[in-house]
Formats: structure tokens, sequence, C-alpha cells
């Protein structure tokens, strides 16, 4: 957080941090920077900050303010910046225990991990975590499943094929137009169950209208397709299988 | 299909803006949601532009099928899922356009979570850490996963689920709209059954309240827009620490169908699908 050091000639009468609160500097003594001193107004300026920065705002006093011997109204101060007033002198300086003067609001302060806004790694940053996921994905990555074509062989029941690859991302079992699979018969449900395929290649099977059951187990949440599962849909039975 | 939609935004109890933004292009059976990011309020103005966008590819699709997509086609999903990806596309390259141009604006970015409906299709596709959740047979299933940096590092087991809580770099993104001239568009589709009940939410939401109360929520409520509001304000009550945005989107196609039962079966106090996200 910035510092304020007030000076007369070579000494320090009195530091202030600016934290949240604005810093008034005046004659009048309930300013929380008093100079008592006949060239300076009562209310002479302050010094607060926004959006980050440090500002300094002369309230229109008679002998002015000055930064870097230059006459302001309000300047956005850095640190090192000098602030004549009359015979003393205001010293700008970053305080030891925060480096984050261009950032001096409370509210950047990391506090809670919720409540920081959302940002984006940079560039550069983003590429190296990247290369490093990378090199940690393969090994995981490398699960036999991935470059083999699944596929369901139908064992029982009415179907329009014997045989279906997976290649969708989303396969419907049913009667339905867009099902791949096709049921026929006249209880068949129009779309009896969908199988996803996610990322790494796997499978997974979710209801429909109908339950659809692996291995004789009901399937109430998509459920993970392993090779030779037999699937049990309506009056057919298909086995998934991953072929080379 | 009748799809009924409830849908609320709110800036929560800490921040002075809201930097989310939703459309809710009933037409078109059409859903998106984005959470902006940048200084000086260019979070809203990136949110607002990537939702706008989303939406006007849509809809121009719709009444020409032919206008060309942007980016590549993505194969073994529906043209419905490939030209909501190209709309998010379209978005990225918006922002990315507006931030450029105005001094003001640069730097900012938005997230973005599209669902299009079309019969009993669903297409989804997404960038960033807003999320897609669908309460099915009374279970809920995170249907996307975060692009960010401590969800990539969990998937990859470099990282506990616990430590990622923990993070301070939870807020950090590996993919938003605005920040490169391309980016990689997520998509999933999902076959809508009778009771379905797709949630659309900014980080706002799900940094407040676990899974298992969301489900709890979206079970117990039958109209869409109570359980919007109902999440809202159980997020303000937990702490309201970011904005908070949420669609629900109630899929009913039959009065009572085999999943409304299998979902009151399951009305236990664990509402959250013992398998979580994908």
């Amino acid at each position: 957080m910035p510092k304020l050091v007030l000076k007369f000639e070579n000494s320090i009468l009195k530091e202030e941090v600016v934290g949240s609160k604005e810093v008034s500097i005046g004659r009048s003594p309930d300013n929380i920077i008093m100079i008592d001193n006949p060239a300076v107004s009562h209310y002479h300026a302050r010094v607060f900050t926004e959006e980050g920065r440090l500002m300094l705002e002369d309230f229109g006093s008679l002998n002015g303010t000055f930064v870097n011997g230059q006459r302001v109204k309000m300047v956005t101060l850095k640190p090192g910046d000098s602030i004549a007033i009359g015979k003393h002198t205001i010293i700008v300086m970053e305080s030891r225990e925060d480096t984050g003067f261009a950032t001096a609001g409370q509210a950047m302060k990391p506090a809670a991990p919720k409540i920081e806004e959302t940002m984006m790694l940079d560039t550069k940053e983003r590429r190296e975590f990247l290369q490093k996921v990378a090199a940690v994905g393969e090994s995981a990555q490398l699960a036999p499943e991935r470059l083999k074509v699944a596929t369901l062989v139908v064992r029982k029941g009415r179907t329009d094929r014997s045989e279906y690859v997976l290649t969708d991302k989303l396969t419907v079992v049913g009667k339905s137009a867009m099902a791949t699979v096709k049921l026929k018969g006249w209880f068949t449900p129009k779309v009896a169950a969908q199988i996803h395929r996610r990322e790494d290649n796997s499978y997974y099977i979710g209801a429909a209208d109908k339950l659809p059951s692996v291995n004789g187990q009901p399937v109430l949440h998509p459920t993970k397709l392993e090779s030779g599962d037999i699937i049990r849909i309506a009056d057919i039975e298909v086995e998934f299988i991953y072929r080379d | 299909m009748k799809i009924d939609v409830g849908a609320r935004s709110d800036a929560g109890r800490v921040r002075e803006n809201n930097e989310d933004s939703f459309r809710v292009a009933s037409g078109v059976s059409l859903f998106v949601l984005s959470d902006g990011m940048g200084g000086q309020a260019s979070g809203e103005v990136a949110s607002r532009l990537a939702v706008d966008a989303i939406v006007s590819h849509c809809r121009e699709a719709r009444s020409n099928p032919s206008s060309p997509l942007v980016g590549a086609s993505i194969a073994g999903v529906s043209e419905t899922t490939n030209r909501l990806a190209s709309a998010i596309r379209a978005a990225n390259r918006v922002v990315r356009a507006a931030a450029q141009r105005n001094e003001g604006h640069h730097g900012m970015g938005a997230t973005a979570v599209a669902a299009w409906f079309t019969g009993e299709r669903m297409s989804l596709a997404h960038v960033g850490d807003s999320r897609a959740y669908m309460l099915r047979g009374g279970l809920l299933e995170q249907l996307t996963k975060d692009h960010s940096f401590v969800a990539e590092q969990v998937r990859r087991g470099m990282m506990t689920p616990e430590e990622a809580s923990a993070s301070r770099m939870q807020n950090v993104l590996l993919r938003a709209l605005g920040i490169d001239s391309e980016v990689d568009v997520d998509v999933d589709e999902e076959l809508l059954t009778d009771g379905d009940t797709l949630l659309l939410c900014s980080d706002g939401l799900t940094h407040e309240l676990p899974d298992a109360q969301i489900a709890a929520v979206l079970r117990d409520t039958s109209d869409a827009q109570e359980a919007a509001t109902r999440l809202i304000d159980l997020a303000n009550e937990a702490g309201g620490r970011d904005n908070v945005t949420v669609i629900v989107v109630r899929h009913v196609s039959k009065p009572v169908g085999v999943f409304a039962r299998i979902g009151r079966w399951f009305k236990g106090p664990n509402g959250s699908s013992p398998k979580g996200g994908r």
C-alpha cells in the first residue's frame, strides 16, 4: 500500500498509509495530515485511491499544491513523487509489506480464492502448462481402447443390421427415424437407449424411454461399457466389443 | 415436446457489476449463458456481445441453412451441434475484435455455454467454466468439463479435488472467448427423455452451492422459473460472492413417464450423481 511521508526541511513529521479511506490534508485539525501553517488552506487537498490508482486532488487552495514542481488540480501519483504544500513536502512511498502499488485497492488483495475475478492464464503460461499436461496425459491415455473401434454386435432380436460401428458422439437405439440402431416390433419404444462416446474413446450407455440393462444390471445412470458387455434393450441383446 | 424455461441473473452480494449475460431464445429453443471478465466493466460488454453473437448466428442458420460455418466441422456430431460450435467461434471473433478496437476493453473475455433443442435432441457447446448439468431420473450429472487451470490438473491426476477446491488458481481459465484468434469448442449431444432438466449456470452458483443442493432444488421444484429463483436465492444466502446466473430448462413430453417414476425413487438425501462430472 502507498504511504505518504510529511517532511519539513529534513525532519519527518508524520507517516500515513493510504488505504481504502482517503487522506485529507489541511490546516484544520480534523484533517488526517494536519499542517499548521498560514500558507496552507483549512481543507487543502486529499489523496485517495481510485480503481487501483493513487490520486491527488487540490481543493482549489489559495497557494496551490505542487507535484514535482508543477502546480496541479488532480493527478495520479506514483512512488517517489514529491508533493509541495507551502513549505512542507509530502513524499509518496511504497510501504514495504506490499509491493503491489499499482493495485493498491483493498479489493485487489488476494483473499479467499472464490472472490477473485475470473482471469485467463497468459499465452506463454498457457502454452507451458498445456505442454506439461500433455506429457502427463500421454501415459494416462495410452489405454488400448484409444485406437480401437467400438462395435455393437446383435446377439438376439430383430434389428435392421447385425452389427453397428459406433462412430458418432451420440448413438440412439430405438424405433425412431433418428436411431442408428433401428429396432422393430410393435411395442418397441421410439428411443430405447442412448450411447455416448466420450473424449478418451470410452462409451457410456444411458437410459431413454426404457431402462436398458448391462450384464443384467439396470442402467440407472450413465454406465461405462467394457468390451464383452451384454446390453439388453427391450427385446434385443447386443454385445459391446472393441475391435482393432 | 414441451419445454418449461426459467432464467435469472443476479449481481450477488459483493460485486457491484453483473458481468454475466444470458439469452433465452424460445422461438428456436436456444439457451445461452456467458460470464464476462475484464476490468472497468468490460466483462459486461464481453458477455453481452458473446450471447448476442451466438443467438444471431444460430437464428441466421435457421433461415439460411447453407450459411457458412465458422471453423472446421466436427466429425460424429449433428449439423445442429456443428452450427452451435460455429456460433461460439463466431462469438469469439466478435469479442476479440471489440477488445482490440477499444483500448478500455483490452483483455476482456467471456465464457460461453449454449444448449440448442431440436426435437428430442439437445446439442451442447461450451468454452470456459460456465457449466451445463442434467438432472435425469433424479440424478444430477455435470455434462461439461471446466476449461480451468485446476480442473485440467484434477483430470490429469496432478491434483486432488480437495487441493483444487482450496487452490487460489480456481479462477484461472485455460480457454475463453476473445483471447485468441481461434478457440477450441467442446460439444456434446443428449437425447432428451421425459422430465429431463437442463441447468446452465455461471460459476457464481457452483462456487456457492454443492451439487447435492443444486440437485435437491431441481428435483423438488416443478416450476422452472421457481427453481431458477430458488437457486439464485440460495447462492446469495451462501455468500453471493460472485455474479450468479442460471437457466433451467425442463423437457416435458408426457404427464408421468418412466423417469418421473425413477426420479421419485431417488428422492433420497444424496441427489448428486455418484459418478460426478465428466
